[in-house]
C-alpha cells in the first residue's frame, strides 16, 4: 500500500467502515455490475431508436418523448434496483451471521444504517451520472425546459433516498429467512408500483410543465418532497431500532417520530387552511399522515410486552413524569396507549387548527369528523388486531407473520365484504361501499352522509379496541411504575452499599 | 478483578426453558478455562451473555472489572468473542475483512496497519491476505475469525468451539496459539467437545449440564470433588481375583473390577481411611506390589458429572 498524504489518511479514517465495506462489495458484486451495463445498454438502444424515428414525431414532442424514455430506464435503476440492493445488503447481515460481529465491534446502529444508505446512494449517483449525457441530449432536442428537468430529478433523488431507507427498514424487520423472502416479494412489488408512479408524475410534468407555475402545483411538489422526507425519517427510525441490540430500547425514537408526525400534519393542514381557506386540507394532511402512521403503529403495537432490563434501568423520578413517559417506552400495551393518545391528539389539534386559523366557531367540522373516522379506522386495523393477537402470539417468527397478515388484512377487509354483497345480490355499484372500507366511508363523510350502520360498526370497533387492549394498557403502566419504584429503591440502597 | 472474566450467578430463560441457571465461575488472567458440556447444555448462551450479545435475566458478568449489563460498550472493547458460526462477507478478501473490523473497532491510520500485520502474522495468514474469504477452507476461516477476534487486543477471549472441523495439524496449531495468548496474560474461556484437546491446553475446566455448573476447577480437583471419590489401582502377587474378593469386603470400596493384572476401584473414604485400607491389604498376605491413585482424565470427569440427558 502506498503512503497517501496525512490529510488523506485522516479522511480515510473518518469514513464510515460500513460504507467502505458496502461500496467494495456492491461494486465488485454481480448484481450491480450486470444491472448497470444492462440499464445503460437499454437506455442507449431506446435513445437511438427514438432519434432515428425523429421524422415521425413532431419536433417539440421529440425532446419530451426522448426524455421520458430515458427517465423511465433511469427510474427503474434508481427507484427499483438501488433500493432493492440496499434491501439485499441489509439481509446479508442476517444471512451471513455477521450481525453479531457488528454489534460486538461497537458499531452504532446509526453507522450501520448510514453506511448502507450512503453506499446505495453512491450506486444511484453512478446511474445518474451515466445517464447525465442522455438527459443533456434530451434538453438539446428541445421541448423540455431546465426547470422541469430540475424538479423531476429532485423528486427522483428524494424518492430514491426514501425507498432506500424503506428497503433497509423492511429487510431489518425479519431476521427469519422465510419471512424475509415474503417481505422481499412485498417490497419488490412496492418498488415496481413506485416506478410506475414516478413515471406518471414525471410524464405529468414533462408534457404539462405549466402545472409547476401554479401555486397548487408548487404546493403539491413541496408536499411530495415532504412525504418523501417523512417516509425516509420513519423508515430510518425503524431500521435504527432493528439494528440496535435486542435488549436496547428500540422503540422510543419511532414513537417520538410518529407523535411529531401527527402534530406536523395538523400544523401543515392549518397553514393550508389559512392559505386556501379550504377546511378539507386538514383532512388531506391527516390522510397522508395516517397512511404513514400505519407502519409505526403496526410495529409498535405488536411488540412484546416486556419493558426489558435496560429500558427499566432509566427513566424519570416522579410518578407523574413516569406515567407521561410510559407510552413512549417499549412494549405493545404502552404502544396501544400511545396510538389512542395520538388519535385523540390528531382530532383535537385538527379542530384547533380550523377553529383558530379559519376563525370558525368551535363546532365539529365535517373535516374534523373525517379525521376522527380516519384515526378510528387506523386503530381498528392496527391496535384492535394487535390487542387480540397479544393474547396468543409469543414467538418472534409468529410476530413477523402477524405483522404481514395485518398488512394484508386491509385489502382483504375491503374486498371480501364487497364480494359477499355482490354474491348476495346488491348491485356491484354499491358493493365497495361498506363499513369496513375506510375509503368509501371517509368519502361519504366528506361529500355525503354515511349510514348510521357505518357509524355503529366504527364505534363498535373502537370500543372493542379499547376493551381488548385495556388489560395490557394497564399492565404496561403498572410495569413502568414498578420499574420506577425499584429504581428509587436502588438509588436509596446505593450510598449504603 | 483486573483482566479477569467473572461470571456471577447468571440466569437466562427462553420461555419455559432455563438455558442457563445461576452459572458462576471466574477465569483469571493467564488462565485457559475449558467449558464443556453436552449439546444444549447452555455453553453458547453463557458465552453470548459474557459477550454482551444476550442479556441475562439476572446476575452479571464482569470483564476486566466492567459489568457487561451496565456498560456493554466499554465491556465489548475488552472482549474478543469468536462465535461458533461466524459470518463471511461476499466479495471480500482476508485483508479487507480484517481492515473492516479494525475500522469498526475505531483503530486508525498507522495503528491499524500495524495491528493488521501483527494479527495476520500471528495467525499465519500472510500468504493468503489477498484471497477471497468465500474461497477459504474451514481451517483458514477459523484462523481468520481468530485473527478478527484479536484485532483490538482484548483482555478476555471467549472462543466457542474454535477447533470444530479442524484437521489434527490445525488443532495442534490452534492449541499453540491459544497457549501463546494465555502467556500474554489473557483470560481465555474456550468451549469444545474434543476433551483430549482441552485437557492438553486448559489449566481449569467448568462442566455444565442443562444450564447448571456440575463442577469447576482443575481436572484433578473436580474429579476428587465429584463426591469425594478417588479411583485407585492395586495389584498383588496373589492374583487379581483374590485381591478383588478381599477388596469387596472392605469399607468405602465401590465398583471394584479387574483391569489388566490388577484391580481398579472407587474409594469413597478420606485419607485416614485410605491409610487403614492400605495397612489391611498389606497385612492380608496378598503380596501387594502396587497401590496408587489412578490418574483421571477429562473424559472420566465429564462422564461422571453429566447424565447424558439432552435438554
Ligand atoms: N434464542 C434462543 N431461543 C430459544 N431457545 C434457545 C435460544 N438459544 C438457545 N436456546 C436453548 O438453550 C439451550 C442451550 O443452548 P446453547 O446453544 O447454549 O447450548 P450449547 O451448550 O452451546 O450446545 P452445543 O454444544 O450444541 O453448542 C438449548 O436447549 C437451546 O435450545
Ligand atoms: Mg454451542
Amino acid at each position: 500500500m502506498n503512503a497517501p498524504a496525512t490529510t488523506g489518511v485522516r479522511l480515510e479514517d473518518r469514513v464510515n467502515p460500513i460504507l467502505v465495506k458496502e461500496v467494495r462489495q456492491a461494486l465488485r458484486g454481480k448484481y450491480f455490475r450486470v444491472l448497470f451495463w444492462i440499464t445503460l445498454l437499454v437506455g442507449t438502444l431506446i435513445g437511438v431508436g427514438i432519434v432515428s424515428a425523429i421524422d415521425e414525431i413532431s419536433f417539440v414532442e421529440t425532446g419530451r418523448v426522448f426524455f421520458m424514455a430515458i427517465f423511465g430506464v433511469l427510474s427503474a435503476a434508481v427507484h427499483c434496483f438501488v433500493p432493492f440492493s440496499a434491501f439485499l445488503a441489509t439481509s446479508a447481515e442476517w444471512d451471513e451471521n455477521t450481525y453479531d460481529l457488528l454489534i460486538i465491534s461497537n458499531l452504532r446502529p446509526r453507522q450501520i444504517v448510514q453506511g448502507k444508505l450512503l453506499s446505495a446512494l453512491i450506486q444511484a449517483l453512478l446511474y445518474y451520472s451515466a445517464f447525465g449525457p442522455f438527459l443533456v441530449f434530451a434538453f438539446l432536442l428541445n421541448g423540455i425546459d431546465l426547470g422541469s428537468v430540475g424538479v423531476i430529478l429532485a423528486g427522483s433523488v428524494a424518492t430514491s433516498v426514501a425507498l432506500t431507507f424503506v428497503g433497509i427498514a423492511a429487510s431489518s424487520l425479519a431476521t427469519n429467512k422465510v419471512m424475509r423472502v415474503v417481505l422481499m416479494a412485498l417490497f419488490g412489488a412496492g418498488l415496481i408500483a413506485a416506478w410506475g408512479m414516478s413515471m406518471g408524475l414525471a410524464a405529468g410534468i414533462t408534457f404539462e410543465p405549466q402545472v409547476l407555475s401554479s401555486i397548487e402545483g408548487q404546493v403539491a411538489f413541496v408536499a411530495y418532497l415532504t412525504v418523501a422526507v417523512v417516509v425516509a425519517l420513519l423508515a430510518q427510525s425503524i431500521a435504527l431500532g432493528r439494528f440496535a441490540h435486542e435488549e436496547e430500547n428500540r422503540s422510543t425514537p419511532l414513537r417520538v417520530m410518529s407523535t411529531v408526525l401527527v402534530l406536523f400534519a395538523s400544523a401543515w393542514g392549518a397553514w393550508l387552511v389559512q392559505q386556501f381557506g379550504d377546511s378539507e386540507s386538514i383532512f388531506a394532511c391527516h390522510s397522508g399522515a395516517a397512511a404513514l402512521l400505519f407502519f409505526p403503529w403496526l410495529i409498535s403495537s405488536t411488540e412484546p410486552e416486556e419493558l426489558g432490563r435496560r429500558a427499566s434501568a432509566v427513566g424519570p423520578k416522579g410518578t407523574l413524569a413516569t406515567l407521561l413517559s410510559a407510552p413512549f417506552l417499549p412494549g405493545g400495551g404502552r404502544a396501544a396507549t400511545l396510538c389512542f393518545l395520538q388519535a385523540l391528539l390528531a382530532v383535537v389539534t385538527s379542530q384547533i387548527a380550523l377553529g383558530f386559523t379559519a376563525s370558525r366557531a368551535l363546532r365539529l367540522d365535517n373535516s374534523v369528523l373525517a379525521v376522527a373516522a380516519l384515526y378510528a379506522y387506523l386503530l381498528a386495523y392496527t391496535v384492535l388486531p394487535a390487542g387480540v393477537a397479544a393474547y396468543f402470539v409469543q414467538r418472534r417468527s409468529a410476530r413477523v407473520l402477524l405483522r404481514i397478515l395485518m398488512v394484508v388484512a386491509i385489502p382483504v377487509g375491503i374486498v371480501i365484504p364487497a364480494m359477499l354483497s355482490m354474491f348476495f345480490g346488491s348491485g356491484p355499484g354499491s358493493a365497495l361501499s361498506h363499513p369496513l372500507n375506510p375509503f368509501s366511508t371517509l368519502y361519504d363523510i366528506q361529500f355525503g352522509a354515511p349510514s348510521p350502520f357505518t357509524y355503529a360498526v366504527l364505534g363498535l370497533a373502537l370500543l372493542l379496541a379499547l376493551l381488548v387492549n385495556a388489560p395490557r394498557v394497564f399492565a404496561g403502566l403498572r410495569e413502568v411504575l414498578r420499574a420506577r419504584a425499584s429504581r428509587v429503591q436502588q438509588a436509596e440502597d446505593a450510598p449504603r452499599a | 478483578m483486573k483482566g479477569a472474566l467473572e461470571v456471577r450467578a447468571i440466569t437466562k430463560r427462553f420461555g419455559a426453558l432455563t438455558a442457563v441457571d445461576a452459572v458462576s465461575f471466574t477465569v483469571a488472567p493467564g488462565e485457559i478455562m475449558g467449558f464443556i458440556g453436552p449439546n444444549g447444555a447452555g455453553k453458547t448462551t453463557t458465552m453470548r451473555i459474557c459477550s454482551t450479545l444476550e442479556l441475562p435475566d439476572s446476575g452479571d458478568v464482569r470483564v476486566d472489572g466492567i459489568s457487561v449489563t451496565e456498560h456493554p460498550r466499554e465491556a465489548r472493547a475488552r472482549i474478543g468473542f469468536m462465535p461458533d458460526s461466524y459470518g463471511a462477507y461476499a466479495n471480500t478478501t482476508i485483508h479487507e475483512y480484517l481492515d473492516f473490523f479494525a475500522r469498526a473497532y475505531g483503530i486508525r491510520g498507522d495503528a491499524r496497519r500495524s495491528v493488521l500485520e501483527r494479527v495476520i502474522e500471528f495467525t499465519s495468514l500472510g500468504d493468503l491476505r489477498e484471497k477471497h474469504i468465500d474461497a477459504l477452507s474451514k481451517g483458514m476461516k477459523q484462523r481468520l475469525c481468530l485473527a478478527k477476534t484479536l484485532l483490538h487486543d482484548p483482555a478476555v477471549l471467549i472462543l466457542d468451539e474454535p477447533a470444530a472441523g479442524l484437521d489434527p495439524r490445525a488443532r495442534v496449531e490452534l492449541r499453540e496459539l491459544v497457549k501463546a495468548l494465555a502467556g500474554m496474560g489473557k483470560s481465555i474461556l474456550i468451549s469444545s467437545h474434543i476433551l483430549t484437546e482441552l485437557a492438553e491446553m486448559c489449566t481449569t475446566v467448568t462442566v455444565i449440564e442443562r444450564g447448571t455448573v456440575r463442577g469447576s476447577g482443575s481436572v484433578e480437583s473436580i474429579a476428587r470433588g465429584v463426591s469425594g471419590i478417588q479411583r485407585i489401582y492395586a495389584r498383588s502377587i496373589a492374583g487379581a481375583e483374590r485381591l478383588e474378593r478381599a477388596l469387596l469386603e472392605l469399607p468405602f470400596v465401590k465398583n471394584a473390577h479387574i483391569e489388566r493384572e490388577g484391580v481398579a476401584f472407587d474409594f469413597e473414604g478420606d485419607e485416614a481411611a485410605a491409610a487403614s485400607l492400605l495397612a489391611t491389604l498389606a497385612g492380608a498376605g496378598l503380596g501387594l506390589c502396587e497401590f496408587a491413585p489412578k490418574t483421571v482424565d477429562l473424559e472420566d470427569v465429564f462422564l461422571s458429572l453429566t447424565e447424558g440427558r439432552l435438554q
